[in-house]
């Protein structure tokens, strides 16, 4: 996002008393619902947790270079990372959605892919502009030769500039990261509805058809905002800039597991506790 | 390299601001029962002024909390306040169900109580688990989520007249002449509250987004943002349409009108005695060589 | 037969109306200067570089345009339910969510501009008076598109979201691949048409845009012009493929392995994606060389 600092970093490392209150807050999450509601309602906050933790996973592997890279004076794609996993991770929600119907698998599967192909089509456009509308080869600042292909970026990187473009260890991030924001953000969305869906009518008074559309509706509200707040989260962790799987700040990502598994099972606690009192 | 992150200091103590935006808008929030009690619609409106000292409040929040530097944008500390606060308000508006106080008054003040405690873990988990080290991270979320969840449950209890989760989940449609019940047509089961959502999550950034700078001043700043607070009304109070009676409607789009006229005059009055020069059709006024 | 050929049908009709969508998007911000991009536009005053360039500082572009258009969706909806004709509805709810932008644009280049103060930028009011109208006509096109794609999908297809959840879900895809597109092409070849070809804008001239056009005084209505030439249309085949493969991939191959067939066909689709991006990687390091010896290569070897 625009004007912004590089901001400090927060280092590599983590916080043992924070680790650990944070996983006491997790089980105290997990005991309210198992002692409220055991059975449909637990299984569904672990599911949450676990699509969480996939979205704040997913985030560290979307390649993003922030304002920098719309100079091309850095590499990565030239957006906000949180808005960029968000717009990949809700495609995906899109299609998950849709095939909710026809089971389970399949359904975290086509969210899976609906966000993955979503990221393979942006970062190859993003490539297409700089080749052959810039004129400007692929090259990483962050290590010397590609992971995957092997391309040396030194020679490559264009004077005065930390690298630009997409190498393909980021394309290869990015479609990854945009298939675990597709699957967690389905996860949580199914998750949710199975429970809504089992739980309104009593609470309301009304046939289960009739429920559907707030089911829906009430699923797919909480799935953005659990996205949204897991995506700022990890955001956070690597602090706005990431070039892919291959960057040192690739190795922060378990504060961000641990973070957005608390977050998720918190704020996944009261949208569940919502329908099972 | 890009620009810093630069507010201005001194103007209202962030205290205040924060008790007046506390206040205002839960003491808005009760006024909207005024519906109930007297079995109209047309109190809705005061929903929307909730909401706009909501936004004026977390607009101070955000300042405080982004002059730290984030490392990225002001609009996240956004979402995550209206992620949060989404979850937060659904739950509040169902309180009143859930045994233990049956009474609806509780729903504005339960709300704020539980996205005290979902901002107050978030903003732990950001501070201490994520390593941010912003001093007033775990304060800033909470207040934020705070302010989220205000916002939506002020700008749903305007579009749809009533701030308890059954009426927020059930609207009616009226089939060959005979009105029955349908909870597509409400605001939650429609997906009103995903536009609710996306206005707060920009209304709360964008002022201080927009005049962040070496010459922000605090004025200006909250003069936008309640600027946001009413163009948000405007558009919810036409949605409202759907919901409630079209007298009520047209007096929440006449407020919401009115409220916005003047904020966003004073806004530019304010941009004017900020700015460097006021020109029209002049041009570049290339800087002498010192 | 008939329901599928109904389907692709309006797949197609979907991916054209995303083409368009995505295309005036990224104008619109162009013209506007919203984005990454505008970081520059702020930076040139500190720089000494003072200048007569929109800044339409709203936020990314995907939030942005994740509000335009689920606000757009929600307002036709809104006045569907009080039996507005759809057509109508749309246009209208377009047309309201295209006043909010333009309120939201202006206060933005206001707010930024006053705050500059201390570099000596003024505030050019006119810029207001001609910029604004032309993103928000913009703006229009992209919103409107984009909505009635959504209300395709609901309502042709069945999709069980409420048409403003969708209207937010894609409005942010949009915004995703449209600022992912253009903005390089934005920021690198236009704000830095200065600057060597074929190469990333040096560090060391951050802030030194260009603000001089062929004749006289270069205005953000110019970057319109200039970007819809490969940023604009590159952001639209993004996000038309986008919207028009996801939907054909499901409408196409569900009805196969008790709908695994789409799963099988979106892999396959993003393997092709991949081997087309790597064929284009080795393009460019091929033709166009790497700038300096690699004598890193044997030091490291």
């Amino acid at each position: 996002m625009s004007a912004l600092g590089g901001g400090h970093a927060g280092g590599d490392g983590m916080n043992p008393v924070a680790a650990v209150v944070g996983l006491v807050l997790l089980i105290l999450a997990l005991g309210i619902i198992y002692v409220l509601s055991p059975g449909m309602a637990f299984m569904a906050l672990i599911g949450v947790i676990i699509g969480g933790v996939m979205i704040g996973f997913g985030v560290h592997f979307v390649p993003v270079g922030g304002a920098p890279a719309a100079m091309g004076q850095s590499p990565g794609i030239a957006t906000g990372v949180t808005m960029l996993a968000a717009g990949a991770g809700l495609a995906g929600l899109f299609g998950g959605a849709w095939a909710a119907e026809l089971g389970f698998g399949v359904a975290l599967a086509g969210g899976a892919i609906g966000g993955g192909l979503m990221m393979a089509i942006t970062c190859l456009m993003v490539n297409v502009v700089y080749v052959y509308a810039m004129g400007i080869p692929a090259a990483s600042g962050k290590v010397a030769k590609d992971p995957i292909t092997g391309d040396t970026f030194e020679a490559y990187k264009s004077k005065g500039t930390e690298g630009h473009g997409l190498p393909f260890i980021s394309y290869v991030g990015g479609v990854i990261g945009g298939m675990l924001g597709g699957l967690g953000g389905t996860l949580i969305y199914l998750e949710l509805l199975a429970v809504y869906e089992a739980f309104l009518p009593a609470a309301l008074n009304a046939q289960a058809e009739q429920i559907v559309p707030l089911a829906v509706g009430l699923a797919g509200i909480f799935a953005v905002g659990l996205f949204l707040i897991n995506a700022v989260l990890a955001a956070y962790n690597i602090t706005g800039t990431i070039e892919g799987p291959h960057d040192p700040k690739f190795k922060r990502f378990p504060r961000a597991v641990v973070g957005c598994a608390v977050a998720s099972a918190v704020c996944g606690l009261f949208a569940i506790i919502l329908v099972v009192i | 390299m890009s620009v810093q992150i630069t507010a201005s200091e001194g103007g209202m103590p962030h205290n205040k601001v924060m008790a007046i935006g506390l206040i205002g808008s839960i003491v808005c929030m009760y006024l909207t029962y005024l519906n109930t009690i007297t079995g109209t619609e047309i109190f809705s409106f005061f929903g929307g002024i909730a909401a706009v000292f909501a936004l004026w409040w977390g607009t101070d929040t955000i300042k405080h909390l982004c002059s730290y530097g984030l490392g990225t944008g002001v609009p996240s500390a956004g979402m995550i306040a209206l992620g949060s606060g989404v979850i937060a308000m659904i739950l509040a508006t169902k309180l009143s169900t859930m045994g233990l106080i049956s009474s609806v008054m509780i729903i504005p003040i339960g709300c704020v109580i539980i996205a005290a405690i979902i901002g107050a873990i978030l903003g732990y988990i950001a501070n201490n688990i994520v390593n941010m080290n912003i001093p007033v991270m775990i304060v800033s979320l909470a207040e934020l989520c705070i302010v989220g969840a205000i916002t939506i449950l002020g700008l749903s209890a305007m579009a749809a007249g009533s701030f308890v989760f059954a009426d927020l989940v059930t609207g009616s449609v009226t089939f060959f002449g005979v009105a029955i019940a349908d909870y597509q047509a409400s605001v939650i089961g429609g997906g009103v509250i995903a536009v609710i959502f996306m206005l707060g999550a920009i209304a709360v950034q964008h002022a201080f987004n927009a005049c962040l700078g070496p010459n922000e001043s605090q004025d200006r700043t909250l003069m936008l943002a309640a600027e946001c607070g009413f163009l948000s009304m405007i558009v919810v109070s036409i949605m409202s349409f759907a919901f409630i009676s079209a007298g009520s409607a047209i007096l929440a789009f006449i407020v919401s009108v009115l409220g916005w006229v003047y904020t966003y005059n004073q806004y530019l009055v304010m941009s004017k005695r900020d700015a460097y020069m006021w020109l029209d059709a002049k041009p570049i006024l290339e800087k002498k060589e010192a | 037969m008939e329901e599928l050929l109904f389907g692709i049908g309006i797949s197609a009709v979907a991916g054209a109306l995303a083409t368009v969508s995505g295309a005036a998007e990224d104008t619109e911000s162009d013209i506007g200067s919203q984005g990454d991009p505008n970081s520059q536009v702020q930076l040139a005053p500190q720089m000494g570089y003072i200048h007569r360039i929109y800044s339409k500082a709203i936020s990314g572009e995907p939030p942005a345009y994740g509000l335009w258009c689920a606000m757009g969706a929600g307002l036709a909806w809104a006045l569907m339910a009080i039996n507005y004709n759809p057509v109508l509805a749309i246009v209208l709810g377009s047309a309201i969510a295209v006043f909010v932008q333009g309120v939201y644009a202006t206060t933005a280049y206001l707010g930024r501009t006053a705050s500059l103060a201390k570099f000596e930028q003024p505030v050019y009011i006119d810029l207001i008076k001609s910029v604004t109208t032309v993103t928000m006509a913009h703006a229009f096109i992209a919103i409107f598109t984009c909505v009635a794609m959504c209300f395709l999908m609901v309502n042709a297809l069945g999709h069980p979201f409420p048409l403003p959840l969708l209207g937010l879900v894609w409005g942010i895809a949009l915004g995703a691949a449209g600022s992912a597109t253009g903005n390089p092409f934005y920021g690198k070849e236009r704000q830095y048409q200065s600057q060597a070809f074929g190469a990333g804008v040096p560090i060391s001239a951050s802030g030194n845009i260009v603000r001089y056009a062929e004749a006289g005084q270069r205005s953000s209505l110019d970057n319109g012009w200039f970007t819809s030439k490969m940023g604009g249309p590159a952001s639209g085949v993004c996000f038309g493929l986008i919207v028009f493969l996801e939907l054909w991939r499901t409408i196409f191959f569900e009805g196969f392995a008790a709908g695994w067939g789409a799963v099988i066909a979106g892999i396959v689709l993003i393997l092709i994606f991949m081997i087309i991006d790597r064929y284009v990687e080795k393009w460019a390091r091929k033709t166009y060389g790497p700038y300096t010896e690699e004598a890193a290569e044997e030091a490291s070897a």
